[in-house]
């Protein structure tokens, strides 16, 4: 196995002259380290590790000159939260809450079982989720069995179900893979052949002139498409949101601003959870840590994967371009090699990307030229009638990504008590109900006399838009409360009685970018430039704190700096 | 839903909304109805306490408060009926105003015309491309202005200013006088942006470099700025590899231009001019929509409040002939066009019946120049119609023609050239 690794580097002209040391354990998984030029070979030498048949995974400890590895010491704050002693006791602590984390504990909320889902983050949605483009992939795209394909097909399934119950906008409006020649046909084909194996309803190769029917503008250059009839659109923050208020309705504990900052084990079983704010006792411990899932799975001792963040960035288009494409358009990889493509969001607003780059930092969420260029250049090959300058916003997030470039879902074979749900990337988002539907079978079958909750409602309420409503429903919600005729938010329509609501909420909003995820003031075309002092002013008014408390997103991201006058 | 009748409905209590509803009420019209979403009348202009508003108007150097009080007293006084808190919805083009506030929820008032008076909005970082992270302490300078001026805070210590427009030179000056570090202007264009005598009182007099050529390529900081990375750039506004440098800051303040605010406008299909982003007007300010007029920076961006209270008065008085039935709506339109050296020129059309004793023209050149004339040509005649011994693009030009230079028009297109006198 260690053999093959090293023949296949000494193949790479690239990567030949490094002296990488391989390690293989007995669980089959490999470590690596060394010292290497640049990042990108740290990534290629880690992919080439786990491409090799059989193992489990790989932990790569590879270094680049020039890049500090980044370690942080949490001593300090492990014996203050010793100090704060034990402040509560819980059958599962999910750790993580993203889209997977809240799902798993939305699900899990059917069973008699004392849940807190944990976020190191000031809100739900801080991390990966929030920078999704909300796509729900049909399955065409992922290598037949993987647990990718198999999540993917099965989670799309399952959206219509999770948006009924929990009232989030969905649209199944279908994508395309656009071919531009002959040449592209065999894409398509293999594509094809690749979906039907995956089990993607509906999937078939179809002419230009059939889908300019319901897709004019689609770009002139188009020849052939792919079409699965199956993908649909989401707001991902918007389906975080919905489960979590699902889950607090039926008992689950959401603690934010919470880091984990080591996991106890006795004789391989887990004992409890220190954080910062103290030390949760549980039997159970759910890693859904996303792009930190390898460093949570580290304080169980039972790593077997490094977690390399791959930045995407996503450009964000003004609503008033709403209908020109209504779905994602994606290409064979031969024209472009990275991914991503134009698509529209249940708002209306069309979204171009993501682009795919290796960062060594996993707080890096810059947007840069090379990106931007990437993402506009391909995309206007693929549609027309969007222009450059009705951008409104670009930004960037990170995918969870493993060396093995699969979904690691299991039960921890070394410590009883522990789950992993790592390197969730794309697919992740349409995935999610597949995979939280897997981590209840597999903590059910390890747990087989959990007895299920006689009252849980699987329905959230859908709430109230003011700017949904018709005139009528309009003026018997100013009725009910004059906040709703307050209009903060000019350019999203978004009143004062909305921001009160989400910073009153199930999962209070009290950062300027949670009541943005909540009520999408601050999400238009002046992007918060007129609402942003006044929302500060509510949110500041409505917590009681000063304004030069208020923040952006969370701990030390202030909006204001001091009072100019005492 | 409460209904109200109302002669004219003006949307947007700023200073053209202003000087338009005191305008018709001189004429004698009486049901006139201001809206404003704020909690006062004034706009913008209530968070200017700097100087320099109404030196045309007034011949005084006023603060923006001041400027707008003078209006406000008489909109008091004249008992025009004003409706604050108030935010309208939709327009129709059969002047329905749907708008809601606290006390009456939603209204829907028929109007028999209406001026759209919504003034602008500043432009974004997005808008400018601005690459790196998404902290806080990233603002637009209207934004500043108002935390400082009008809220009482600081956000933030030491700020770099990305453009050269007039409210990111007047901010300098402002956030200097509060305490906040200004270690630069960086204006991505080879001239500055603003006026003349706001780089000459807000920058020079306080020390403070304005960076031509120069922009910000960089935002660093995850969670409040850290900094800045600026580079210079070439003739295409490419950035010059290797002249990159990095600037500590904990705040980015955006005078990048401004965008005339037509949400409104543009869902009720108001036909748009790509040039000033805001309606096609004529003679009389009349959008596309005849009885919808528009005033002020909701056309296009004004440098002076004079300017924009003019367009006020020019809206009103067309909106009282059409209210009379005065206003002839039939004949074709000539079109107004920019020639030479001239970028953004309003109104864009005129009917050569509705033209009064004189009519007013705006316009802005493409570039800086000395010695000028500006030149009216049609058909196969060249008539001046003035001379300017600076002409500079961030500074709009107001000329009026009179009745012996309108009498020559015949019914072919007009256009404007901005010449070298020879």
């Amino acid at each position: 196995m260690l053999n093959h690794f090293y023949s296949l580097i000494n193949e790479n002209n690239e990567l030949k002259k490094y002296e990488i040391n391989a390690e293989r354990t007995d669980q089959n998984v490999i470590h690596l380290s060394g010292e290497v030029d640049v990042w990108q070979h740290v990534i290629d030498i880690g992919h080439i590790a786990g491409s090799i048949k059989g193992i489990k995974g790989v932990v790569n400890h590879i270094t680049a000159q020039n890049i500090k590895p980044q370690k942080k010491d949490n001593a300090s704050l492990i014996s203050g939260a010793k100090q704060i002693g034990i402040i509560d006791t819980m059958d599962v602590v999910i750790v993580g809450a993203g889209v997977i984390g809240t799902g798993i504990a939305r699900e899990l909320a059917k069973y008699d079982l004392k849940i807190a889902l944990i976020e190191k983050n000031s809100d739900i949605s801080e991390g990966t989720t929030k920078a999704n483009n909300g796509m729900i992939h049909s399955g065409y795209d992922s290598k037949t069995g993987t647990l990718k394909a198999e999540m993917n097909v099965k989670g799309n399934a399952m959206y219509s179900k999770w948006a009924e119950e929990l009232n989030f906008p969905f649209n199944r409006t279908g994508s395309f893979v656009a071919g531009f020649s002959e040449e592209d046909d065999e894409y398509l084909e293999m594509y094809y052949e690749r979906g039907k194996a995956n089990g993607v309803p509906g999937i078939e190769i179809i002419s230009a002139q059939k889908a300019r029917e319901f897709e004019p503008n689609l770009h002139h250059t188009i020849t052939k498409l792919l079409w699965t009839p199956s993908a649909g659109y989401v707001e991902p923050y918007e389906v975080t949101e919905a489960l979590a208020e699902n889950a607090v309705d039926n008992g689950v504990s959401i603690m934010l601003s919470t880091e984990v900052l080591n996991i106890i084990t006795k004789e391989n079983n887990v004992q409890s959870v220190v954080t910062n704010k103290g030390i949760i006792q549980t039997s159970w411990v759910i890693n859904a840590a996303g792009l930190y899932a390898d460093e949570i799975a580290e304080m169980v001792g039972d790593c077997f994967y490094t977690i390399h963040p791959r930045r995407g960035t996503l450009v964000l288009f003004d609503k008033s371009n709403k209908g020109i494409i209504e779905r994602f358009i994606g290409t064979p990889p031969k024209n472009f090699t990275k991914g991503g493509g134009p698509m529209q969001t249940p708002e209306g607003n069309p979204i171009w990307g993501p682009s795919a780059i290796e960062v060594p930092d996993k707080e890096n969420v810059d947007v840069d030229q090379q990106d931007l260029d990437f993402i506009i250049n391909k995309s206007a090959h693929l549609v027309e009638g969007i222009s450059r300058q009705s951008v409104i916003t670009f930004f960037s997030g990170l995918r969870a990504c493993t060396y093995t470039e699969d979904f690691i879902i299991e039960a921890s074979e070394k410590v009883k008590g522990f789950i992993h749900v790592s390197g969730i990337q794309s697919p992740g988002l349409a995935s999610a109900p597949a995979i939280a539907q897997r981590v209840e079978n597999i903590f059910i079958e390890l747990n087989p006399s959990t007895g299920k909750k006689e009252n849980f409602n699987p329905i959230r309420e859908k709430p109230i838009h003011f700017r949904e409503c018709t005139f009528k429903e309009k003026d018997e919600l100013i009725k009910k409360d004059p906040k709703y005729a307050h209009v903060i938010c000019r350019c999203e329509t978004i009143t004062e009685a909305e921001i009160i609501r989400a910073i009153r909420g199930k999962i209070p909003a009290r950062t300027l970018d949670a009541v943005k995820r909540r009520t999408r003031a601050g999400m238009g075309r002046c992007q918060g430039g007129f609402c942003g002092p006044r929302v500060v002013e509510i949110i500041s008014r409505e917590l009681g704190i000063d304004p030069t408390e208020v923040t952006l997103k969370g701990n030390t991201s202030n909006v204001l700096i001091s009072h100019s006058r005492k | 839903m409460k209904k109200l009748n109302i002669d004219l409905i003006i949307i947007g209590g700023g200073p053209a909304g202003m000087a338009a509803a005191t305008q018709a009420n001189d004429n004698g019209l009486e049901k006139v109805l201001i809206i404003e979403r704020d909690c006062e009348l004034g706009g913008i202009l209530q968070q200017c306490i700097h100087d320099g508003f109404g030196l045309i108007s007034f011949k005084e150097r006023l603060t923006g408060g001041q400027y707008a009080q003078r209006y406000i007293n008489q909109v008091e006084a004249k008992g025009i009926q004003v409706k604050l808190n108030t935010m309208v919805l939709e327009i129709t083009s059969d002047k329905k105003v749907y708008a809601v506030n606290e006390e009456d929820g939603l209204l829907e008032i028929s109007a028999k015309a209406i001026i759209l008076a919504m003034g602008c909005r500043e432009r974004t970082r997005a808008q400018v491309f601005i690459n790196g992270a998404r902290p806080a302490g990233v603002f637009t300078a209207g934004a500043v202005q108002r935390y400082i001026n009008m809220e009482g805070f600081l956000p933030g210590k030491k700020a770099v200013i990305l453009g050269s427009g007039d409210i990111g030179l007047i901010m300098a000056r402002r956030m200097t006088l509060e305490g906040i570090k200004v270690e630069g202007v960086y204006e991505i264009m080879k001239t500055e942006g603003g006026l003349t005598r706001n780089i000459e009182q807000c920058l020079n007099d306080y020390g403070i470099v304005l960076n031509l050529s120069t922009t910000i390529t960089k935002i660093h900081g995850n969670k409040r700025v850290e900094g800045v990375t600026v580079s210079q750039v070439d003739a295409s506004m490419k950035p010059i590899e290797g002249t990159d440098r990095y600037i500590e800051c904990d705040m980015v303040v955006l005078s990048v231009g401004l965008i005339p605010e037509n949400e409104l406008s543009k869902n009720v299909g108001i036909e748009l001019d790509s040039l000033t982003k805001g309606p096609i007007v004529d003679e009389n300010m009349m959008t596309s929509i005849p009885g919808v007029f528009a005033a002020g920076n909701v056309v296009a961006v004004f440098d002076l409040v004079d300017y924009v209270s003019q367009t006020g008065v020019i809206a009103a008085k067309g909106a009282m002939k059409y209210i009379n039935g005065t206003l002839d709506l039939t004949n074709t339109y000539i079109s107004v066009n920019s020639g030479e050296n001239v970028s953004v020129l309003i109104p864009q059309k005129i009917r050569k019946s509705n033209l009064d004793n004189k009519q007013d023209f705006f316009l802005r050149v493409r570039e800086e120049n000395e010695k000028m004339k500006l030149e009216t040509e049609w058909s196969d005649k060249l008539v001046q119609a003035g001379k300017f011994s600076m002409v500079k693009p961030p500074e709009m030009i107001h000329i009026t023609l009179g009745e012996k230079e309108l009498a020559q028009f015949t019914d072919e297109d007009i256009c404007f050239h901005m010449r070298k006198e020879s």
